[in-house]
Formats: structure tokens, sequence, C-alpha cells
């Protein structure tokens, strides 16, 4: 259910090459994470010379309340459900901070290949902020009517005004200059190795002895503690930190979330 | 101290250092099996949650009178009956839970293609948000799914791997089961794909 197809034929009209594999022009159909960063990419580009406008506007948010909304248009779907095309690329592009607090905001216009998709995809940090419902009244009220007037920075800009109002409401992560992770992993690798020197040392001062006990598993399996940071967290690192972007308006930080489970809401025109 | 004892206490260093952190990535895994499932469970309770609201709604704004409100409150009741405990569950129990799952799964949308011939209720403000509600949780439905077959199976192949697998014998981890699409799902395209995994 919801599932919005998008129903599209995948032939002649459209410029790019008309290859019969599937799997080539199903891996053109994601666009990388851009690099430098950026969180708008018209990729369909309906915004003309107005995305930097609204990149400022979200980035100067994310800069204040550390919660990343980023816009995506696309000129095709490639017969995939919209939000589920969102979703992931919310994931790999690790969309958010650290308490995922990310926003996919999709686009791909009506055109030669099929009618109009959009999608709101909230990351689990936001979901208690930005309510499916909202994101639906957003869809049907400010993004759709602008939409068929084909006006898509107008539609897009005020979706992404409600969304900010809404996100401001809730949850910020204060910014931290230095992100540790790069050390606590290195701590976690070297640590171990310094510790086994350590007790083979005294083990070997202590006249030897067969020392080495392995903890046995039983039921409740514990945690062999293996340093900080080693193997433990599943977090997408990303590409978070400081210090990117030298030479784009504001200098957005980059991703640094991205962990996305499917909520939000999707409309078609 | 003799050369040769020294290099035994090497030997000793990295086969411990190696079935430790063997041992952790298992433990991590299986952890993600557990987290992804209660991921799961709780979007099948919202859904849940959300059918009381949808049924009084459609009662309210309708004169629908047909059985399928009854079906989708059963549907939802008995899989409020089968609860899983995963880490003792045999293919049987798995399979009973998801199937009631599904039940209400595709009463709900017998539901909704109901209330496509009220346009009336279809232009309530509050039948949309709990639509899009409903909507939202679906995605999230199948998104956990696929997160925690994903999790298993990483688990499973995992376990079977040299070495991991004489740690797995020697720990008890033990193979798990999981509930595969039906064939109706499966013919849905992955977005994936598009990146390539």
């Amino acid at each position: 259910m919801g599932a919005v197809f998008s129903g599209l034929s995948r032939c002649g009209s459209s410029p790019s090459e008309s290859s019969a594999e599937p799997a080539r022009a199903v891996q053109q159909g994601i666009p990388a994470a851009p690099n430098p960063p950026r969180l708008v990419n018209d990729f369909a580009g309906v915004l003309g010379g107005r995305a930097d406008e609204l990149e400022q506007m979200l980035v100067a948010f994310d800069d204040s309340t550390s919660n990343q909304i980023t816009v995506v248009t696309i000129p095709s779907l490639d017969g995939y459900d919209v939000a589920e095309y969102a979703l992931e690329l919310g994931r790999r592009w690790g969309v958010g901070k650290s308490i995922n607090n990310g926003v996919v905001v999709l686009v791909k216009p009506k055109n030669s290949d099929g009618g109009g998709d959009v999608t709101i995809q909230v990351g689990y940090g936001l979901e208690g902020a930005i309510p499916d419902a909202y994101c639906r009244r957003i869809i049907d009220n400010e993004m759709i009517p602008a939409f068929k007037e084909e006006d898509y920075y107008k539609g897009i800009a005020s979706a992404c005004d409600q969304l900010m109002k809404l996100a401001s409401g809730e949850i910020s992560e204060p910014r931290t200059p230095e992100d540790p992770s790069g050390w606590a992993i290195l701590l976690g690798f070297f640590l171990p190795l310094i510790l086994f020197v350590v007790i083979v040392s005294i083990i070997h001062k202590k006249g030897g002895g067969n020392g080495m006990d392995q903890g046995s598993g039983g039921s409740s399996r514990p945690f062999i503690w293996f340093g900080p940071g080693y193997g433990g967290s599943s977090r997408s690192s990303g590409w978070g930190g400081s210090g990117w972007g030298g030479g784009h308006g504001g200098g957005f930080g980059g991703f640094g979330g991205g962990s996305f489970g499917g909520g939000g809401a999707s409309g078609h025109w | 101290m003799k050369k040769s004892t020294w290099i035994l206490i090497g030997v000793a260093a990295v086969i411990a250092i190696w079935a430790m952190s063997g041992y952790n990535g298992l433990v991590n895994k299986d952890e993600k099996v557990s987290e992804t499932f209660s991921q799961l469970d709780n979007t099948y309770k919202r859904r849940a949650d959300l059918i009381p609201n949808l049924v009084e709604t459609v009662k309210k704004y309708t004169d629908y009178e047909g059985s399928v409100l009854k079906e989708v409150t059963e549907a939802r009741s008995a899989a409020q009956n089968v609860t899983l405990d995963l880490s003792n569950a045999t293919q049987e129990q798995i399979n009973a839970y998801f199937k009631a799952q599904e039940q209400v799964g595709s009463s709900l949308s017998k539901l909704i293609a109901v209330a496509e011939n009220y346009p009336d209720l279809k232009a309530i403000e509050s039948f949309k948000d709990l639509q899009s509600q409903l909507e939202g949780t679906e995605n999230r439905i199948a998104t956990a799914r696929k997160d925690w077959i994903e999790a298993t199976k990483n688990y499973n192949a995992s376990r079977r791997r040299f070495p991991n697998n004489l740690l797995a014998s020697l720990f008890g981890f033990e193979q798990k089961a999981y509930y595969e699409a039906t064939e109706a799902e499966k013919a849905t395209p992955s977005v994936g794909d598009l990146f390539g995994e």
C-alpha cells in the first residue's frame, strides 16, 4: 500500500543512452553523494539559478540546529518507488548527524519520463518532530499545488520552511569542534595489544603458566570488552566532521547520520 | 627465557586476539539481529495502534456495512495474540507470526480499497492523516523487515565462515531462522540494486 507507482516507460525520448542492459541503466539512477557535500542537489535542473539560495538557507539551518534537510531532484526514478528511493539515498549519503536528524526531500518532476513524484523521508531522530501526517500535509498543501504550476522552487522552499519549523521544535545536537571517533578507533586497536604485552610480561615474571582463560559463552553471551570503539558501533560515520567546503556558499559541513526507517510521506501528481 | 617460549607466547597472543575479535563479531551480528527484529516488531505494533482509529473514522463517515471492518479488527487482535520470542523460536512460530501480520496488512488494503468508494471520507483531513500514517508505517515495516532479513543473513553467513564456524560451535551460536518474503513481494524491485549491493 502507498507505493505510488510511477508509470514510466523507459524508452526513446530520454537523451541518455538507450542501453538494453538493465544493470547499467539502474546504476545511472542513483546519484553518488555530492563531493564537496551539498544539501541541495538539483539533478533534474528544475530550480534554475535558485538552488544556491535554498542551499544557503538549509546550511544556515544545519549550522544552527544540526538538523539536515537535503533536497534532491532527479529526472527519473528508474521504476522504483519514490519513498524507497529516497530512503536508500538518505542511508547511503548518511543524511543527518549522529542522532539521525536528517530529512530527504526527493522530487521527480513531471516530465517525459512520467508523472511527478515527491517524497519526504524523515530520519529516526526526527520522526517525533515531523510526523507522517505533517509530511503529507506539506506535500498536499505546499508542494503539489506549486509543482502543478511548474514552480518547483516555490514548492520546495515552502516545504523546507515548514520542515524547518517542525524540526527546530524538538531536538538539536550541539556542535563539537572535533570528531573524536578517529582516535577512539585507533585506541581501540592498540590498547588491546598494549594490554596484552603487559599481561604477557606479568605472566612471564611470575614464571609462566598458561594464563589465557577464554571467557565461556553460556546463554547470556558476555561481550568481551576489546577496547573502546572496537567493532561495537554499527553507525555509519559518513563524512562528518568539520573543515569541509571552502569555496561554496556557507560551507556545508557534510553528512554524518543516515538512519532512516521509512517515516514520512509521499505524493504523486 | 628461551626463544621458543617467546614464539609460543606470540602465537598464543595472535590466536587469543583473533578469537576475541571473531567472538565479538558474532556477538555484534547476533545483537544486530535482535535489534532489527525488535524494530520490526515495534513497527507492527505501531500499525496495530492505528487500526482502531481508522475503523472508527470509516464507521463515522460512511454507511459501509460490509465485512471488511470486522476482518481488520479480527486480524489485528489475532496478530496481537501471536507474539514471538525470536531467541528460541522455531521456523513454524516465525511463519505463524508473519502470517498473522500479513493478514493484518491484506485486510487493511481491503479497507483502504473500500474507502476509495467514499469520496467524502477521502476528503476528510483526519482520514487523510490516518492514511498517510498508515502508508508511513507500511514503509517502516518494509524497511525494518528488509533490515532484519539482511542482519540475519549476515549473521548466518559469518557464523558459517571459517574460522568463525569453530567459535560458533564452541560457544553455541546457532543458525537463525527468518521469514522469506512471499512471491508477490519478491517481484517488487529492491532499490538496493541501484547501489550495486
